[in-house]
């Protein structure tokens, strides 16, 4: 008995441990959201590039657009532009859309939009140290300049980190005579970030410039600046002009380098607005886009790989485990009596048609009725398998006669009575009368009412659509649940009713 | 807290609950393969008589419909009789003929039954409606028992009859069932037969339980129920003892009657006892049995096994005033396991 305990043990916490393992993976590295509702920010980014074409000649608009192996994941990409050819290159991690067209006259806008998101992202591939380079060759006055930063600069550093600080807030300091004679009277960050570069460029630290777009509801933004340096472990991230070190978490990289943004030939006045909207989308069926857009295998092996009629089957299948468990409980916990074991869980699947409320009246009368059907046939004496189906006919010709006076008083709800199972029912009504004889009225009522309580609870926990949802998304905490059912097989405590009916042993005498 | 405080005092006092008995007694030592020899009245009777024990006489079995007909010539000898699914629970589907009326037969209340209807019931026990499960039955029928007279004080009409909850070989717990009008000369508590605890070393009647309480007096012949000395006690405690051997169950319950004539004969063996045997005799379960497991440890430690007579005689050493219930230290019982 001892070895069987241990056994039982050991089966039930390598159950519990897998089930909690699965179910842990699939929350933590898969990122299945937890609830049905879970969303995720979507964030669209709008460009429109507007400019006038010139007349008669080709046009060809060229524009930056996002790297798409970033942090975020691209669900969706469109280019919108009438009468334009579309063409995209990748240049050194850049990529860049050319829209052409051999005429056009007037206005031009074309449009990009992507719809990126957070969740599902992979890891961004690791990014390759850029080589050390040659510092930039400067003549007379502007070598004077430079020499004469870099050198404090130097002595007030210790590594490529804090030069940089040190590098950016002297160029920010634009009082100082050499600053100005670099940034020849322009203080745009892009000047800045040119004069800082050359800086860096002497002592031979990479720099690339990084265009980046606020992931936040704005209309019109402008790219951000920030400059980026290499460590020979990861990117550095610093504000041309603030000197802050690290980079938000809400930028996104739209392109590096020292290119403008776009570029058009055969066009003037152009001008592009950037837009970004956040909208929010639910977790799973994101999941389900991006698992086609990153080849990732998400749910291929889950539940959802299922056509969607089998999906549908499942759902309702796999909370049948629950409902026994509650049939469980209330039987050997509490100790109610119901009429078989798992004649409470058919029941309450068969509420599922008919909704709770309705569900009770009609399994109500429909096994009073036949119940006073039965007791008169037992005046008849008749055998076992005549009466039961004369019983079962009976049930199906009062679920007909419910459902065309219901009809007829325009109550809708009572049709969906003839999915009822009449085979429950007939057994119910066999089952409940045999009792009813062996044990008395009483007891038949006791049972009925517990077979009655115990399919309403069964159907009531069944139908919950977060634990619906949860355990057709995680069907590895079955697992636990059988743990559960284990355990209560061993289970020796007193029922909840016992306690009533021992409680002439409690006292003395 | 109601609940938590009687939890306690029913631990306590070594009461048994049926997630206990059926976790630690009935799956630990009854082997499912041995069930169908207690659940088939039929094959209990077979066996028994082949080891010699006292049952109540067969006088034939029904098996087919077409058998039916073998009815009249079965009972040609006999005035009274008693009909019964071999299969049945709970005393249902039996019925008792206590005379012939000019070729219909009458009941034990008197009801006047026809041929036809007694027809009609053996075909339905032989459908199975009243065996467990609703499978296909036998139907037998036996010798009437009739009651020593020292029942008719406390009995209303019905056949009184001994349960003895046997672990291992050793009566635990014994009980007088008594019927009463409510229960419709049917001898099980849940029907509202009275259970009335009986002293295993003296055959002494103790106080009884009626539907969860305690009671004191028949409520139908408002005798008192206790102090009454069943004769041939030890002939009872013997023969429900040997029902080990004759079965191979560890736990289970024996069914006994006292016959005018015949004296102690076995009813029936139940896998699955009841547990009000405990208000009847106002003591747990749980404390005797752990008590005979501890005396078992110890016998196999020592390598023997002990004959009905030995097993018996522990039982009435240990269990007899309802007092020697209570934990004691006792050099035989050994350590604890």
């Amino acid at each position: 008995m001892q070895s069987i305990n241990t056994h039982l043990k050991i089966l039930i916490a390598i159950l519990v441990s897998l089930g909690i393992a699965i179910t842990a993976y699939q929350i933590y590295v898969m990122e299945i959201p937890l609830t049905e509702d879970e969303t995720d920010d979507i964030w669209s980014l709008d460009a429109k590039l507007e400019f006038e074409a010139t007349r008669g000649v080709p046009v060809k608009a060229q524009m930056f657009i996002p790297p798409l192996a970033q942090d975020y994941v691209s669900l969706n990409e469109s280019f919108i532009s009438n009468n334009y050819g579309v063409s995209i290159n990748q240049q050194n991690g850049n990529r860049r859309v050319t829209w052409s067209a051999r005429r056009s006259t007037g206005t031009q806008a074309l449009y990009y939009r992507l719809v990126l998101t957070q969740r599902y992202s992979s890891e961004p591939p690791p990014a390759s140290t850029p080589p050390l380079r040659e510092p930039i060759v400067l003549e007379g006055a502007e070598q004077v300049a430079v020499n004469a930063l870099i050198n404090p600069i130097r002595q007030h550093s210790a590594d490529i980190e804090t030069f940089i600080s040190e590098a950016i807030s002297r160029v920010n300091d634009i009082t100082d005579d050499n600053v100005k004679l670099l940034l020849g009277g322009d203080t745009s960050p892009i000047a800045k970030a040119r004069v800082i570069d050359v800086l860096l460029a002497q002592a031979r630290i990479p720099l690339e410039l990084v265009h980046t777009v606020r992931l936040e509801n704005l209309p019109n933004q402008e790219p951000e600046l920030w400059l980026r340096s290499h460590n020979g472990e990861n990117w550095l991230y610093f504000h041309p002009e603030t000197g802050q070190q690290g980079i938000p978490d809400n930028r996104l990289v739209w392109w590096t380098g020292t290119q403008p943004l776009f570029d058009i030939d055969g066009g003037r006045r152009g001008q592009l607005t950037l837009t970004v909207t956040n909208s929010e989308m639910n977790a799973l069926r994101l999941a389900e886009m991006t698992s086609n857009n990153a080849s990732s295998q998400l749910l291929e092996y889950s539940l959802y790989g299922l056509p969607l009629h089998a999906q549908q089957v499942y759902r309702v299948m796999i909370m049948i485990p629950i409902g026994v468990l509650v049939i469980l409980l209330l039987r050997n916990i509490i100790g109610i009596q119901t009429l078989g074991t798992f004649t409470p869980v058919l029941i309450s699947l068969a509420f599922r048609e008919t909704q709770v409320g309705w569900g009770i009246v009609l399994f109500t009368m429909i096994t009073a009725l036949g119940l006073s059907l039965r007791s008169y046939l037992e005046h008849l004496k008749l055998q076992m398998l005549p009466r039961l189906s004369i019983v079962l006919t009976f049930v199906v010709i009062i679920i007909a006669i419910i459902s065309l006076f219901s009809h007829k008083l325009g109550i809708e709800r009572a049709l969906s009575v003839s999915l009822f199972p009449m085979v429950i029912l007939t057994m119910t009504i066999e089952r409940l009368s045999i009792n009813w004889e062996e044990r008395g009225g009483g007891h038949s009522f006791k049972v009925a009412l517990g077979t009655l309580v115990a399919a309403t609870l069964a159907h009531l926990l069944m139908t919950i659509p977060e634990l619906a949802y949860f355990f057709f998304t995680f069907p590895a905490t079955l697992l636990i649940l059988v743990a559960f059912m284990l355990a209560m097989g061993r289970y020796r405590g007193y029922r909840l009713t016992e306690l009533m009916r021992f409680k002439a042993l409690t006292k003395q005498g | 807290m109601f609940f938590w405080n009687t939890w306690k005092t029913l631990k306590a006092n070594g009461v048994m609950g049926i997630n206990r008995r059926n976790a630690d007694y009935v799956l630990k030592y009854n082997k499912r393969h041995l069930y169908p020899v207690v659940d088939d009245k039929i094959l209990t009777k077979e066996r028994a008589i082949a080891v010699g024990i006292n049952v109540p006489k067969m006088y034939g079995v029904i098996e087919t419909e077409k058998d039916i007909d073998r009815f009249d010539e079965i009972i040609k000898d006999y005035r009274d009789f008693v009909i019964k699914p071999a299969q049945g629970a709970g005393g249902d589907g039996i019925i008792v003929i206590a005379d012939r009326f000019e070729g219909m037969f009458k009941s034990v209340s008197g009801k006047i039954i026809t041929r036809d209807d007694i027809g009609h019931h053996i075909s339905s026990i032989l459908s199975g409606l009243y065996s467990l499960g609703g499978h296909r039955d036998r139907v037998l029928i036996e010798y009437r028992v009739t009651p020593d007279p020292l029942f008719k004080t406390i009995s209303y009409e019905g056949v009184p009859d001994i349960r003895i909850i046997l672990l291992m070989g050793y009566p635990v717990m014994g009980m007088l069932r008594l019927p009463t009008r409510q229960s419709g000369g049917k001898a099980n508590l849940h029907q509202g037969a009275i259970g009335v605890g009986v002293d295993l070393a003296t055959g002494l009647t103790l106080k009884g339980t009626w539907l969860n309480n305690k009671i004191s007096k028949h409520p139908d012949t408002t005798n008192p129920v206790d102090g009454v000395q069943l004769p041939d006690w030890d002939g009872f405690m013997h023969l429900a003892a040997s029902c080990y051997e004759l079965s191979g169950l560890g736990y289970i319950g024996v069914d006994l009657v006292l016959d005018e004539e015949k004296g102690p004969l076995i009813l029936e063996l139940n896998a699955r006892p009841g547990l009000n045997i405990q208000i009847a005799n106002d003591a747990g379960l749980t404390q005797r049995c752990h008590m005979v497991e501890r005396h078992l440890a110890a016998l196999k430690k020592a390598g023997r096994t002990e004959t009905v007579a030995e097993r018996v005689a522990y039982s009435q050493r240990h269990f007899g005033p309802p007092a020697s219930i209570k934990p004691k230290t006792d050099e035989e019982s050994g350590t604890p396991a």
